[in-house]
């Protein structure tokens, strides 16, 4: 696995003043792999995924990316490594358009002036695509359900092509129907050779698109064991440590 | 929602119409400064004059000039207290280097750049050394006028009308004072900024959410920096202007001229809160104090009125653009450290 890895993180730690988040995470992910992320609140997964992301710098631990040893400054870094991710907070603008969001920090230009019918053009082509249902690009987020709020969120992540797609809990919001719908688009973008990392509290999901799952607790990333070789309640056991025995 | 086609697109990119996308607030304003001009107009016979409007322009010309700068400050979330200091600054340090014999095209661009450097330093200390602008401007308000008080001992410094940067304030084009046409150009370079530029549109994203900006890659400390660059830049434009149009550079200019350009622009609609910038309110707001100043001296009412009346509006103002929300809000937003 390794040497064909994508994506490596080893021994990363983050504190933030006395608080240790991270207390030394080793992750890996392959091109075209589906890994989930699991632990119970406070275990450190969306520290971890913002520091993949750029947007917190790690105090130490490294990254590597298709073996080259990265260190992400700010999240325009991540960017350019093709890194997309959805937050769980889903980082959107209140007051601006739906394709203002959709293309926040790579607005198309026509000279030094945005491009915004090209820009409005090709979000609602993106969002048809991607079967997200918004009546305008020219609506505000702040009005936007919350459903539909995340929904343009992965779109985001998603338009940008990326290599490796960070899920924050993007289906928290989501009506039944529209969470198929996410699944199926990690199912795609796993299958054109995307590495898809999955934070959800939503276990059956895991079950169904995951190939490998990573465990962590209190800032450390303590197991990882494909899919196949778990079960549900296997798989709560280790992430409340029920039952420490079978860490092995 | 209910009828499924898979191939018909689930979005379009159709416009909304002009009702859906006009700021309701900077609506309302419009219809204010219509009656003002009503009730002014028939109770000063004179009002109305080609001769008056050309005059309020003038007047109207250097808040404007700031309070273009000043919408991208507070459309960030930010505020910017120290521009009345900084024309104070810059109008005597023009006096002052006139009087030792610069050229006017060097007190020109030394005017500017004294401005434009202000506000770096307000913009560096509250942008990167995360101290509230509101702090940050208010500790330089003091700082700045000091400085020129200290500069002149009190005094007015007087200029020389045969000088270039004099003539300035008196030169009229097409029946409107050079002021007028330069708060224009202002206003037309702020629109574009604002609505046309990918600035413009991280002003409104950091003053809604700004932590959602920065994680889309912008460099947002860069963007609030330049923003109170801005204020600067604009206050120094109207230090000289005001420098040139009095024939004298005061450290005693400017008092108070921080109320009105942030009633200005608070008037036109822009929110106090960030995330929500209009370019025509501002040009609206800037009239709207211009022409109570301007109606009331040609009634004939005390002079001592003005800043009164200006207060009031400035207050008028908030409470309608707080809409709903408290001012310890407004004064907690505007304190906390980002």
């Amino acid at each position: 696995m390794s040497d064909t890895s994508l994506v490596t993180l080893r021994g990363i730690t983050k504190s933030f003043g006395a608080v240790q988040s991270l207390r030394g995470v080793d992750l890996t992910l392959g091109p075209g792999e589906v890994l989930g992320l699991v632990g119970d609140n406070g275990a450190g997964k969306s520290t971890l995924m913002k520091v993949l992301a750029g947007a917190i710098q790690h105090d130490s631990g490294q990254i590597t990316i298709d073996g080259r040893d990265v260190r992400f400054a700010s999240p325009a870094d991540a960017r350019r490594e093709r890194i997309g991710i959805v937050y769980q907070d889903l980082a959107l603008c209140d007051t601006l358009d739906v394709a203002s969001n959709l293309f926040l920090g790579r607005e198309p230009r026509k000279g030094p002036f945005i491009d915004r019918r090209a820009m409005h053009a090709k979000a609602a082509e993106t969002l048809s695509e991607l079967h997200v249902r918004v009546k305008s690009t020219y609506q505000e987020i702040g009005r936007l359900s919350g459903g539909q709020r995340q929904a343009v969120a992965i779109a985001r992540a998603v338009s940008f092509q990326p290599r490796v797609l960070i899920l924050d809990e993007p289906t928290a919001a989501l009506a039944v129907a529209e969470v198929r719908q996410v699944l199926r688009m990690i199912r795609d973008v796993a299958a054109q050779g995307v590495g898809v990392i999955l934070i959800t509290h939503r276990l059956q999901d895991l079950f169904e698109v995951c190939d490998r799952i990573t465990v962590m607790y209190e800032g450390r990333s303590v197991e990882d064991e494909p899919v196949s070789a778990l079960d549900i309640e296997r798989l709560v056991a280790m992430i409340t440590r029920s039952n420490t025995e079978e860490a092995a | 929602m209910t009828v499924e086609t898979a191939t018909a697109p689930t979005v379009l990119a159709e416009t909304p119409g002009r009702w859906e996308r006009a700021n309701k607030a900077t609506l309302a304003m419009l219809g204010v400064t219509v009656v003002l001009f009503l009730v002014f107009g028939i109770a000063a016979p004179n009002f109305l004059t080609f001769g008056n409007i050309s005059n309020l322009a003038t007047q109207v010309a250097i808040t404007l000039i700031v309070a273009v700068a000043m919408t991208f400050v507070i459309t960030t979330g930010q505020i910017d207290l120290s521009v009345g200091s900084t024309v104070a600054f810059v109008a005597t340090g023009t006096a002052e280097m006139l009087r030792a014999g610069w050229d006017s095209s060097i007190v020109i661009i030394a005017a500017l750049v004294a401005g434009l450097l202000w506000g770096a330093i307000n913009g560096w200390l509250s942008a990167h050394q995360k101290i509230p602008p509101f702090i940050v401007t208010l500790a330089t308000m003091s700082v700045i006028r000091g400085i020129a008080q200290m500069w002149t001992q009190g005094f007015s410094v007087p200029i020389d009308r045969r000088l270039f940067v004099a003539k300035i304030g008196d030169a009229k084009f097409l029946g409107f004072s050079a002021l007028a046409w330069i708060a224009l150009v202002a206003v037309v370079l702020g629109a574009v900024l604002l609505s046309k530029m990918r600035f413009g549109n991280y002003v409104n994203g950091i003053g809604s959410q700004e932590e959602s900006v920065r994680r889309a890659g912008v460099n947002t400390d860069r963007i609030k920096m330049i923003t109170l660059m801005l204020t600067g830049l604009a206050a120094g434009v109207a230090g000289l202007l005001t420098a040139a149009r009095l024939g004298s550079g005061s450290a005693n200019s400017g008092q108070g001229f921080e109320l009105t350009v942030i009633a200005a622009v608070v008037l036109g609609g822009t929110d106090l809160f960030g995330g929500r910038g209009t370019m025509v309110g501002t040009i609206i707001g800037a009239v709207i104090t211009g022409v109570i100043a301007n109606g009331l001296t040609l009634l004939g009412v005390s002079p001592f009125l003005t800043p009164i009346v200006t207060g009031l509006v400035l207050l008028i103002a908030i409470w309608i653009n707080l809409r709903g929300r408290s001012l310890a809000d407004l004064f907690s937003h505007l304190t906390r450290r980002s």
